[in-house]
This record gives C-alpha cells, sequence and structure tokens, in this order.
C-alpha cells in the first residue's frame, strides 16, 4: 500500500509540474501566467517556474509568454520552419528565446538564440518577419535542433496595453512554413 | 471484517498516501530546487559573475542569452546583509530578490533608481538595522527567508559595449554587514 500509494503520488507530480504547459492566460500560441515569480502564485505554478523558469521575474517588472505551439495548434519541431511576424510588442524591452525541451539553450554552429527589440531588422512598416529552425535566410533568423523545442517571449517593463489585458494584446504570430 | 472491506480499506489507505505523496513533493519541489541552486552558485554572501549564457550554460534554466547575470546567494543567518552595485542608465538593469522557496519579494530597476549606484540592507524582520553610514541611494529590504539570492540583470544592448557593462557589473559586491568595515 505504501509502496503503491507513493508511486501513483510521485508519477501525479511527475505529470502536473514536468508535462504540465505553462497555463494561465493564452493570446494565440502565447501562454503566460501572471502570478509566476510571486508569493501569490499556487503551489503547481510555483513548482512549474522552479523547473521551467526558476527565478522568474514577478509581473510588475516582466512578463513571459511562452509558446510550445504554433498558431493552428501544432507542437513546435524542429524539424520543421516557422515564421514568426509581428510588430514591437509593448514593452520597454523584448526578445524572443528558443530553448530545448531541456529548457537549456539549443546548441547550434552559429551561436544565436534569440532575436531582440535590439537587434532585430524591420520592415519601412516597423513590422518584423522572423525565421525559426531550417537554414539561415537573413538576419532575423533563430535556429533550433531536430526536437521538440518552446519559444519564450520576455517583456521588460510591460507597457500598460500588455498589463491591462495580457490576453488580448498585440503579441507576434507564429506559423508552420515548411515541414521536412 | 469482510473481504470486501479490506479492499476499500486497501485503496483508501493507499489513496491518502498519494495524495500526502503528491502535496508533499509539490511543496518540497520548489524549494529543494532553490537549494541546489544556491548551493552550485558557490559560497553565500559574496557575488558571483555568470558569463554571458550560451548553449553550454547549466547553472539555471531558460537564461536570457541577452543578459549578463551576477548573483548573491545569501544566508541572512549570520547577520544582514549589505549589496552595492553601479547602476548603468543606458541599458535595462535590475536587481531582484528571491527568497528560499522560490518567490520573487523584491526588484528596482535602474529607471527606479536616481543616481548611478545603490546600495541595499537586507535583514530577516526582527533582526536590528545595523550602524550606516552616508549612502546616496539605500534601499532596506526585509527579506521572507535565511536563505535566498539576489540577482543582478544587465542587458547588452550594444554588443560593442559589452565589455564595458561587464567592467560595470563587477563593481558590485555583497557581503554580510558584520564582515565589512565599520563606518565612521
Amino acid at each position: 500500500m505504501l509502496v503503491v500509494g507513493t508511486t501513483i503520488g510521485i508519477v501525479a507530480t511527475w505529470l502536473t509540474v514536468f508535462h504540465r504547459t505553462p497555463g494561465g492566460i493564452s493570446d494565440g500560441p502565447w501562454k503566460t501566467n501572471l502570478t509566476s515569480g510571486s508569493a501569490r502564485s499556487d503551489p503547481y505554478q510555483r513548482a512549474f517556474v522552479a523547473i521551467h523558469g526558476l527565478l522568474a521575474l514577478n509581473q510588475s517588472e516582466a512578463i513571459y509568454y511562452t509558446a510550445t505551439v504554433d498558431n493552428d495548434g501544432h507542437a513546435l519541431d524542429g524539424r520543421c520552419r516557422y515564421e514568426i511576424t509581428g510588430h514591437d510588442p509593448d514593452a520597454r524591452w523584448w526578445s524572443i528565446t528558443a530553448y530545448g525541451a531541456d529548457d537549456y539553450l539549443i546548441p547550434n554552429p552559429a551561436h544565436r538564440y534569440s532575436v531582440s527589440e535590439t537587434d532585430i531588422a524591420r520592415a519601412a512598416s516597423g513590422g518584423f518577419a522572423v525565421q525559426v529552425g531550417g537554414e539561415r535566410r537573413g538576419g532575423n533568423w533563430i535556429p533550433v535542433g531536430p526536437g521538440r523545442f518552446s519559444l519564450t517571449l520576455r517583456l521588460y517593463n510591460p507597457g500598460p496595453s500588455v498589463v491591462r489585458d495580457p490576453a488580448h494584446t498585440a503579441l507576434p504570430a507564429l506559423k508552420e512554413v515548411s515541414c521536412s | 471484517m469482510s473481504r470486501q472491506n479490506e479492499w476499500a480499506m486497501w485503496i483508501a489507505a493507499t489513496i491518502a498516501v498519494a495524495v500526502l505523496v503528491h502535496v508533499v513533493t509539490i511543496y518540497a519541489l520548489p524549494r529543494r530546487i532553490m537549494a541546489r541552486t544556491l548551493r552550485r552558485m558557490g559560497p553565500p554572501n559574496t557575488i558571483h559573475f555568470a558569463k554571458r549564457p550560451d548553449e553550454t550554460s547549466r547553472g539555471v534554466v531558460s537564461p536570457s542569452p541577452d543578459l549578463l547575470y551576477s548573483a548573491c546567494p545569501f544566508d541572512l543567518s549570520k547577520g544582514p546583509l549589505k549589496i552595492t552595485a553601479s547602476v548603468p542608465h543606458s541599458t535595462y538593469w535590475s536587481v531582484s530578490g528571491f527568497d528560499a522557496a522560490t518567490n520573487n519579494f523584491f526588484v528596482r530597476n535602474d529607471q527606479q533608481i536616481a543616481g548611478d549606484s545603490i546600495e541595499i540592507i537586507a535583514l530577516r524582520p526582527g533582526m536590528p538595522l545595523p550602524p550606516l553610514d552616508a549612502a546616496p541611494v539605500r534601499v532596506i529590504v526585509f527579506v521572507p527567508t535565511n536563505k535566498g539570492l539576489f540577482l543582478f540583470r544587465l542587458l547588452i544592448n550594444d554588443e560593442k559595449q559589452q565589455p564595458a557593462l561587464d567592467a560595470l557589473r563587477r563593481q558590485a559586491s555583497c557581503g554580510t554587514v558584520a564582515s565589512l568595515p565599520t563606518p565612521h
């Protein structure tokens, strides 16, 4: 009874924390939880953040959106090529970073891991397009490995529109272009 | 007791154990992960300057490759902590405090600090405030747990400026007030 109960308890923890998707608020493929990092966080969210995003700042300083699927709901797969399109989110500074299934930066020959408000190339309209995966095509490119990956959109000092309504703020679209 | 009742008791006890284990592990996970992270960073009450995150970085999950991180793991059982740092106003900079349960209990960024430097005195509620000399910007922070971490983030907003930004962040220090020189 002790062995079976302990096993069930540990498996339940594993399933609810390690295989949990970042919960809370959704905006297209991007998900966030506004209690991340704060003492208001529930025990499950606190455990989730400790495993997947330890030392996250609370929402007054930064909001972290994570995408594990594209706009059509398909899991992000390193064998596919994606395009992120949009305009600068409402924040003092923002970045989009790719992480492997282990939540660390993905090894790649170019040593590129992110694009940000600082270095992104924009069109005359102010919009941008970023290629994720595949071979390099232009400067806005985040290489990823062959396996599952996720993208984190960091908004440092988020603007009023994000803070007011984080589920309906203008965030970039994430669409699959091709799959090998 | 009938065989049916024995089974019912066994199932109920197993469920109770499962729930207990689940609740305890969910509660303990962040604290264990934080304790392990603090141990890996090195001795407490001193500052550690991490290299710029890349694919080999394994200190903390999901690091930002655009930031330079510096950390002061602390143990307030040895007395209040004093942290000093230079504050740039040309890029994003912040200092944040995390308790032993991973909660972010404090944060200040460059736009919230008037001068070019900051001094933070961190202590547990009820601890007497140590004698202090004059400081341009001083913040007193009450910390929920004895152990935890202050983390500095510095945005590399221009690759050419990285050496200068790295030199600036290395001006930061942290240590127990008792181990620091007494103010005159």
